[in-house]
């Protein structure tokens, strides 16, 4: 099964397989701050008083929420350049990696507004009320008061995220990026073993899934100290 | 200076507040007293348009308060400070951000211009030295001294106080209700929604009773605590005077 084993752990493999881990990483925090402002957007948006503001946001979350990132994904691929060519007459050459990034902060986006939006109603009511007999605005109690309090509130859910984006950063090799699965499966055919490489490659997720996952814990115990 | 036109408000099938009517003049202090769910509460939070009556006018100074109309209407509800009964500083902020908050960014002030003014109004409640700790760090007794501080910041012409102390420990309540006398003795409108009797004998200048929504009766802290008229004041003056 694991034949190539020893040969596939060397040096410039394993460097390989790193390089191929820092995209993922990359790509999947790109993603997560793309989202997040997204998120921001998307939650104003769904708590506007304007009901056609609203309509996006609802529509935003659950057309993206209801739909298989691998689509999303494959869907941008396609469109981007065929809308380009039928706008501009030229073949636009596109970076695989942009486009799976743009994909998946659209996607985390749908998940980061119900996550802000939920943070967001998390605040205590007393806050926002107390800020209006202080004649604060709608916008400086938000920007002050609420979103602090609820960016705490929605810490461990984002961590969570970022560790579903790293997971799912692996999607984006179905257009031809290289990131850790697809560098890990350019191995395999080369050595004819796909199991070693594979193998290593999930060390790789485990190593930044529990580094994150650690790092939520430690931003966590941090805030709770002004708790 | 307030006057409250034939106030009504409902929430859902209950109706909270029943055609109420009230003026208070520059200068007093009225407390607003009954048992839990008579309005009194939602009352005071009409005057500052926290809610919005379903129908009836609230005037301050003759001006009628209209949030709808935005600006003029804020102009006027600056000039009400509001206590909470939980306080509700702001967890994420210490003390002198607290305070400063507002100064800076709804009167404009400059940053160490506001935090003279929230250093000296700190101390007048006693806690200067708590200026860089965050509220969590308080007591309650002293967390509603700084929200107080933190209202007066504001300049206000009245304040008004939804059961400041009720939230309190026992042991507490009485750091609270001084810093309220002291305001009182300066001359601050105040209205008063409490359950300290003893306070609203001596600090009231009128003691505004109500049940079910509506004034039952209305006199002069002296007159209302040694003589009330009606028999459901004199009913609720047995079970909290003790």
């Amino acid at each position: 099964m694991f034949t190539a084993f020893d040969k596939v752990f060397t040096p410039e493999n394993i460097l390989y397989l790193a390089k191929g881990a820092l995209i993922s990483l990359l790509i999947a925090a790109v993603s997560l701050v793309l989202g997040l402002i997204l998120g921001i957007l998307g939650s104003t948006a769904k708590r506007s008083k304007y009901r056609i503001f609203r309509i996006i946001g609802n529509v935003y979350v659950e057309v993206i929420r209801g739909t298989p990132m691998l689509l999303q994904i494959l869907l941008l691929f396609s469109v981007v350049p065929s809308l380009y060519t039928a706008l501009t007459g030229d073949i636009l050459r596109i970076n695989t990696y942009v486009i799976g990034a743009i994909a998946m902060s659209i996607n985390s986006g749908a998940y980061s507004t119900e996550l802000i939006r939920s943070g967001i109603n998390g605040v205590d009511k007393g806050q926002w009320e107390a800020c209006e007999t202080l004649g604060l605005s709608h916008w400086q109690t938000m920007k002050m008061v609420v979103l602090p309090q609820a960016f705490k509130i929605i810490i461990p859910p984002v961590i969570s995220e970022f560790i579903t984006l790293i997971k799912d950063s692996s999607l984006i090799s179905c257009i031809g990026a290289v990131e850790l699965l697809k560098g890990a499966q350019v191995i395999g055919a080369k050595y004819f073993d796909v199991m070693s490489p594979y193998c290593v490659a999930a060390i790789f997720y485990l190593i930044m899934t529990l580094s994150v996952s650690y790092l939520g814990r430690y931003i966590e115990r941090k805030l709770a100290a002004s708790d | 200076m307030i006057k409250l036109e034939h106030i009504t408000k409902n929430f859902k099938n209950l109706k909270a507040v029943d055609d109420v009517s009230l003026e208070i003049k520059k200068g007093e202090i009225v407390c607003l007293i009954g048992p839990s769910g008579s309005g009194k509460s939602t009352v005071l939070r009409c005057i500052n348009g926290l809610e919005v009556p379903e129908s009836g006018d609230v005037y301050i100074y003759d001006q009628k308060l209209d949030l709808n109309g935005e600006d003029k209407g804020r102009q006027l509800r600056n000039k009400m400070g509001f206590v909470f009964q939980h306080f509700n500083l702001f967890p994420n902020m210490t003390v002198l951000e607290n305070l400063t908050l507002a100064p800076i960014q709804v009167m404009k002030k400059s940053k160490s211009e506001a935090e003279e003014i929230a250093c000296q109004y700190l101390k007048r409640v006693g806690l200067l030295d708590k200026k860089d700790e965050y509220p969590n760090k308080l007591s309650g007794g002293q967390k509603q001294r700084v929200a107080i501080a933190r209202s007066l910041c504001m300049n206000p012409e009245i304040m008004l106080f939804d059961e400041p102390t009720s939230a309190l420990d026992p042991e507490m309540v009485i750091e609270v209700l001084e810093v309220m006398q002291e305001l009182a003795q300066e001359g601050m409108t105040m209205v008063v929604v409490t359950h300290e009797m003893g306070f609203a004998r001596t600090v009231a200048d009128r003691v505004i009773f109500l049940e079910d929504g509506k004034i039952i009766e209305e006199n002069n802290a002296e007159d209302f605590f040694s003589q009330p008229k009606t028999q459901r004041a004199q009913d609720f003056l047995k079970k909290v005077m003790h």
